[in-house]
């Protein structure tokens, strides 16, 4: 145990120390909580001005907010329209000038308001309609496929750097047969599992921040408001889905790895890794835009797929506990599954240096 | 004492290829003593120091330590520099001994004292906060050596630790291996400087084709290759030597015949008799020669 902790240790003071961990989390930090205001930024507003001239202010409804402002006279209303100061003016209470076509909410905001007015003059009072779903709680669906995509770049970058980053580590050792003065005095699997906690923890300092920086960006630019209830929820499960679906990679990276002895070989023999990992990806993202989806639904179950499907779904549309549960006990056993054969594969291949060993050859204990 | 020993019984090793690595090899290295691991190459020599070392399994014999089986406990406090050379390129000096001092089991303040004495004594103090791989390659084999000796090992097992060294640094690591050599540490090394070998070790093993072929102190191999008689004859009569045994050399205008089954009295006299004898003597080998001998 103690052996492990120290290789751990090493790993962590090794990546925190260099500046290239230092920079990417920086920028990771900075783009995040750039997305965070994209939404503001991108998104159409609900929010409006309007010009004013000679006519009464309206009456509206809804989320909506509109800021009125008086013009003088139609030509200046004009002129406020084309600089864009407002996004549209109402004149005389029978015409709205716009720049353009008018956006379509503002239009229908007032002519209903403009035809309550009018029936509101007649004598009769409007009650507005109740608004009631009796379906799901969508009101918060934009909000949440938005988290669930930033969700999967956030989980497709860790989960695939960090275990890359276990890869590089293992050939590394074994490249420079340093591993056989390591292996003197720590057994494989401490050494093997030493580098993955420790390179997990340095992942999991990446996705805390990267998770802090989001939530800070939507607290500075008012998204927050919009969070769906249970987000302290969706993030923790990130973090538990995060350290289930790295220990699977990881394991699965640094099995593939021991078996080469040169960092050239690293990519090809990662092949099958990366290619799990890509279709994982393809599958969580797809499932983000589409979450109730029968694809989404079945690949929130099927290890690997379901540590990334999983909490996307999960943050995209409601999921009962459940149904996460039983999920992640599938994704855990199946981690333990590639991490206990790992150890294996790589405790019988890193001494073998030179040619690429043949898995087949390992297994067999040829 | 005697219980302190490093012990190799027969091991055996057949690689996936059907080629047999080791057979049947077995040496001894008392405490305090130098053993001269020499052999061609592909011998066996760094297979069987993998297998002392635990990161090569025998397919059967085993290696003991003060009469028990070694385990990985005890393997953890030797010392071994292995013949391709690995340290953490991008670590820094002293943080890597450092390291490597806590995974034999050293506490924080040991480790830390001892790598800081050894950066000291190896010359490496102002390369101490530099990364390995700004390091020329004769600072990093320090490094390398640093990180055998850091946890004060109860055995040190260095396969070809001189060489790519130059004739001072050769100089330099042989007394820090007589150091601890005194201290009581068995110490095991291979090398192919045969000369070496003869200078520095008190006993000998040589291995060909993986099988032991000679072990033992340099005078007991000298002894096993019987005594060796030398005569150089100057301008002697054509033919003196043809009744005597052994192999005639013609050097400028001497003869010299090398023999080891003849009685030498009878040779001193067919020597006279042809001419001025110049020089009369027992061959002392040399390793070289002996190792020649016993793999050919």
């Amino acid at each position: 145990m103690n052996g492990l902790l120290l290789v751990a240790g090493r790993e962590i003071r090794t990546q925190v120390r260099s500046k290239s961990f230092v920079i990417s989390l920086v920028i990771s930090a900075l783009l995040i909580g750039a997305v965070a205001f994209a939404p503001k930024i991108l998104g159409g507003s609900d929010s409006f001005k309007v010009g004013v001239v000679a006519s009464q202010r309206l009456q509206v409804w809804g989320d909506a907010k509109v800021e009125w402002k008086d013009y003088a006279d139609e030509g200046a209303a004009k002129r406020a329209v084309l600089d864009g100061d407002v996004d549209a003016a109402l004149v005389g209470g029978t015409k709205v000038l716009t720049d353009g076509e008018i956006d379509d909410q503002l239009g229908l905001l007032l002519q209903s308001a403009h035809r309550e007015a009018q029936i509101g003059a007649a004598g009769v009072t409007v009650t507005p309609l109740v608004m009631q779903s009796v379906g799901a709680d969508t009101r918060y669906q934009k909000t949440r496929t938005g988290i669930a995509v930033v969700l999967v770049v956030i989980l497709f970058m860790l989960v695939i750097g960090t275990p890359m980053m276990v890869a590089m580590g293992v050939v590394e050792e074994k490249s420079s047969r340093i591993v056989e003065i390591l292996l003197t005095s720590v057994r494989p699997v401490q050494l093997l599992g030493g580098k993955i906690l420790g390179l997990g923890v340095v992942g999991l300092i990446n996705l805390v921040v990267a998770i802090a920086a989001g939530l800070v960006g939507a607290l500075a630019s008012g998204l927050a408001v919009d969070f769906p209830p249970g987000m302290a929820g969706i993030v923790a499960g990130v973090v538990v889905w995060f350290v289930l679906g790295y220990l699977f990679f990881a394991a699965f990276a640094a099995m593939l790895a021991s078996l080469v002895s040169r960092q050239e070989e690293v990519g090809n023999v990662l092949t099958p890794m990366t290619m799990t990992m890509m279709v994982t990806y393809g599958v969580a993202f797809y499932s983000a835009a589409d979450p109730t989806s029968t694809v989404a639904t079945i690949t929130s179950f099927v290890p690997p797929f379901s540590s990334m499907v999983m909490p996307v779904r999960a943050a995209a549309a409601e999921v009962p506990f459940w149904q996460v549960a039983v999920s992640a006990v599938a994704m855990a056993a199946a981690a333990v599954a590639v991490a206990l054969l790992a150890a294996r594969i790589y405790e019988r291949a890193v001494l073998r240096t030179g040619a690429r060993v043949r898995l087949l050859d390992v297994v067999k204990g040829r | 004492m005697i219980g302190d020993m490093l012990e190799t019984q027969e091991l055996r090793k057949t690689f996936g290829t059907g080629k047999v690595a080791l057979d049947r090899v077995s040496f001894a290295v008392r405490p305090g003593e130098m053993f001269g691991f020499v052999g061609a190459n592909g011998a066996g020599k760094t297979t069987t120091m993998r297998i002392v070392m635990g990161v090569m399994q025998a397919d059967s014999g085993e290696v003991r330590w003060k009469g028990a089986p070694l385990g990985f406990a005890e393997r953890r406090k030797f010392g071994y520099m292995p013949e391709e050379r690995g340290l953490y390129q991008k670590m820094r000096v002293a943080d890597q001994i450092e390291y490597f001092g806590r995974l034999h089991g050293l506490s924080p303040a040991a480790a830390g004292k001892a790598a800081g004495d050894l950066v000291e004594r190896l010359g490496l103090t102002e390369r101490a906060k530099d990364a390995v791989e700004s390091l020329s390659l004769g600072n990093q084999q320090r490094v390398q050596l640093a990180v055998a000796l850091v946890h004060d090992p109860d055995v040190l097992v260095l396969d070809e630790p001189f060489s790519g060294l130059d004739p001072l640094a050769v100089d330099a690591l042989a007394e820090a291996l007589r150091e601890r050599a005194r201290s009581g540490v068995p110490v095991i090394f291979s090398s192919h400087q045969l000369e070496l070998v003869e200078r520095l070790c008190d006993s000998v093993g040589i291995i060909s084709a993986g099988r032991m072929v000679a072990s033992g102190t340099v005078d007991e191999l000298r002894a096993s290759e019987g005594r060796k008689l030398r005569v150089v004859v100057a301008d002697p009569e054509p033919g003196w030597a043809q009744d005597l045994a052994g192999e005639l050399t013609v050097e400028g205008g001497r003869e010299v015949l090398v023999t080891q089954d003849d009685d030498d009295q009878r040779v001193l006299r067919a020597a006279m008799r042809a001419g001025r004898v110049e020089h009369f003597g027992v061959e002392r080998p040399t390793l070289t020669e002996i190792f020649k001998e016993a793999v050919a």
